[in-house]
């Protein structure tokens, strides 16, 4: 037979294991939480170092202490306001404005999205309008907005909607059209009725695009927010803001602004949670091009 | 139950305003419970005949009828199963088997696809998402997926042609153990000249568009790929496929 031919150069190998290796898993989990370390240096080092500036001018007598108050000053005035109780209106009003919008927003125009994909006169009615009036910056219709919806929640709602809604929509789009078309097949082979292969093949294959999208578009509904809130409003971040420029309070603007990059922040981290749970079969199989 | 096509004819484009017919007057007698490969060279119109019997397609002439009525757009009485596997891969291995009979408002869902994950060896592995797949595991996904409908005609588009030979070898004898354990009437695409003659028990030659040869496989199973009639049958469709001497043949 062939076989004896056959010129065995090894039969197996001898399998050596390093004394130093660490599985793959307790690598990630050990690089992840060095990351997490960096990251939240990285800020820590940023108040260090504006406290440390303001305490040199201080020291030194460079401009008013009052033009760059130091975080511990910012500090002491969100004390005073969580003290006379009015913190929890201000940050809770900003977040039912800006949540309320938001989804609206992102609610509406996976609606418009469904249609403007279903339907091409649809499609070809809508989209040159959007196209024209979407690069507006939404600053300009907050005067309409009061006009229409009154200076009550409603025009704040609507603008904050309105903003999220237009940079959301291409992604929606984007996404239902880029679903596999195999996918749709075998669902309708499998029986599944055409709302059944939107709700359960389109729907799910632009979920990711729709997180992406969201995430996005955040940076539109907290710009929103703050215009609506700076104009025509009583309570919440913006309010603050303008409010506290005609009393030249400075380290309350910078209180304000702080809180509304930390409630972007937090409310980032939340969809960012809420996706990796939802989008878990994403994370499955390969999960990056190259091994670090 | 049995496939009829009746002079079916598809084109997709036209040359001086007359249509360039990809599949020219097909016609076909399946019968209940047969295996029928359909072979023929990348480009011939394999999948198109396949995309018509799905039910994707329409077709320009003739008619297609399953067990004496004519098909009208896809349904859940023929099964697919496409090359890329095309499982949904939000929805775990199990999930997707369910698909089906779920949408049927079956209430023995579970059960069906329960016993579908072990007809195609899969204990183990129903919580798993697709992506965490091999392909040839995931094509096993397919065609229980495909199968939980309990289809009349289950219609394959080369099942097989991602998967590396090894596997394929393993995968082809697990699909006549499927078939023969379900009954089904399977139509089978594939390029691979070996595949169709261990497969088949009859094999329709496409060339350009037409039925080139339809012949039956007389191999009892299990089929050796070595033994002389087989390797007989090989070389008939290697004639049969090569127009000129010299040209390159398809053999995997
Ligand atoms: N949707 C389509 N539009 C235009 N031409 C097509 C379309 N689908 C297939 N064809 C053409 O029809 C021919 C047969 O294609 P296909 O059935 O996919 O071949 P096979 O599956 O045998 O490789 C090819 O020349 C291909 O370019
Ligand atoms: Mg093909």
């Amino acid at each position: 037979m062939a076989q004896e031919k056959l010129m065995i150069l090894r039969k197996k190998n001898n399998i050596s294991n390093p004394a130093n290796t660490v599985s793959r898993k307790t690598a990630a989990a050990q690089r992840s939480k060095k990351n997490k370390w960096y990251k939240i240096s990285s800020l820590i080092g940023f108040f260090a170092v504006w406290q440390f500036i303001s305490y040199l001018n201080v020291s030194n007598n460079w401009f008013n202490p009052v033009f760059l108050p130091s975080p511990s000053m910012i500090i002491e005035t969100g004390y005073t306001y969580i003290v006379r109780g009015t913190l929890v209106t201000h940050l809770t009003d900003s977040f039912v404005r800006m949540f309320s919008g938001f989804a609206i927003g992102v609610l509406v125009s996976v609606i418009i999205g469904m249609l403007i994909t279903s339907w091409k006169w649809f499609d070809n009615m809508v989209m040159p309008v959007i196209n024209l009036i979407g690069p507006i910056p939404v600053l300009a219709f907050l005067p309409m907005f009061l006009i229409w919806f009154g200076i009550g929640e409603g025009s704040k709602i609507a603008l904050i909607a309105y903003a999220t809604f237009i940079p959301m929509l291409g992604y929606v789009v984007e996404g239902i059209r880029n679903t596999d078309p195999y996918l749709i097949r075998s669902a309708i082979s499998l029986g599944a009725t055409k709302f059944q292969v939107f709700r359960k093949i389109t729907f799910n294959s632009a979920l990711p695009n729709i997180f992406v999208g969201m995430k996005a578009s955040l940076a539109f509904t907290f710009s929103a927010l703050v215009v609506a809130e700076m104009m025509g409003a009583s309570t919440g971040l913006g309010f603050i803001i303008v409010d506290s420029k005609n009393w030249f309070k400075m380290s309350d603007m910078f209180m304000a602004a702080t809180l509304i990059g930390l409630e972007y922040t937090i409310f980032h981290g939340i969809l960012t949670l809420i996706e990796n749970v939802i989008l878990k079969w994403k994370r499955e199989g390969v999960s990056s091009a190259v091994e670090e | 139950m049995s496939v009829v096509l009746k002079s079916v004819y598809k084109a997709f484009e036209e040359i001086d305003g007359k249509p360039k017919y990809v599949l020219n007057d097909i016609r076909l007698h399946i019968h209940d419970g047969e295996f029928v490969c359909i072979l023929g060279k990348s480009g011939c119109g394999k999948s198109t005949l396949l995309n018509l019997l799905a039910g994707y397609l329409k077709t320009d002439a003739g008619r297609i009828s399953v067990n004496g009525q004519e098909i009208d757009g896809p349904s859940a009485q023929r099964g697919v199963v496409f090359q890329q596997h095309a499982l949904f891969p939000w929805y775990t291995v199990m999930e997707n088997i369910e698909f089906g009979p779920k949408l049927a408002k079956r209430k023995d869902s579970k059960k069906i696809a329960q016993e579908l994950v072990s007809l195609v060896g899969l204990n183990g592995y129903e919580n798993k998402y697709p992506g965490s797949l091999s392909g040839g595991m995931a094509q096993r996904v397919g065609i229980a997926r495909a199968l939980a409908n309990d289809p009349e005609v289950l219609l394959m588009d080369e099942p097989l042609g991602a998967l590396d030979a090894m596997i394929r070898q393993n995968m082809r004898r697990e699909i006549i153990k499927i078939w023969e354990k379900t009954n089904k009437t399977v139509i089978f695409i594939t390029h691979s000249i070996p595949e169709a003659v261990y497969l088949a028990d009859r094999v329709v030659l496409l060339k350009e568009g037409r039925v080139e040869e339809d012949v039956k496989i007389d191999i009892s199973r299990p089929r050796d790929v070595k033994s002389p009639e087989f390797l007989e049958y090989v070389d008939f469709f290697e004639k049969g496929l090569s127009d000129q001497e010299g040209e390159s043949l398809i053999t995997e």
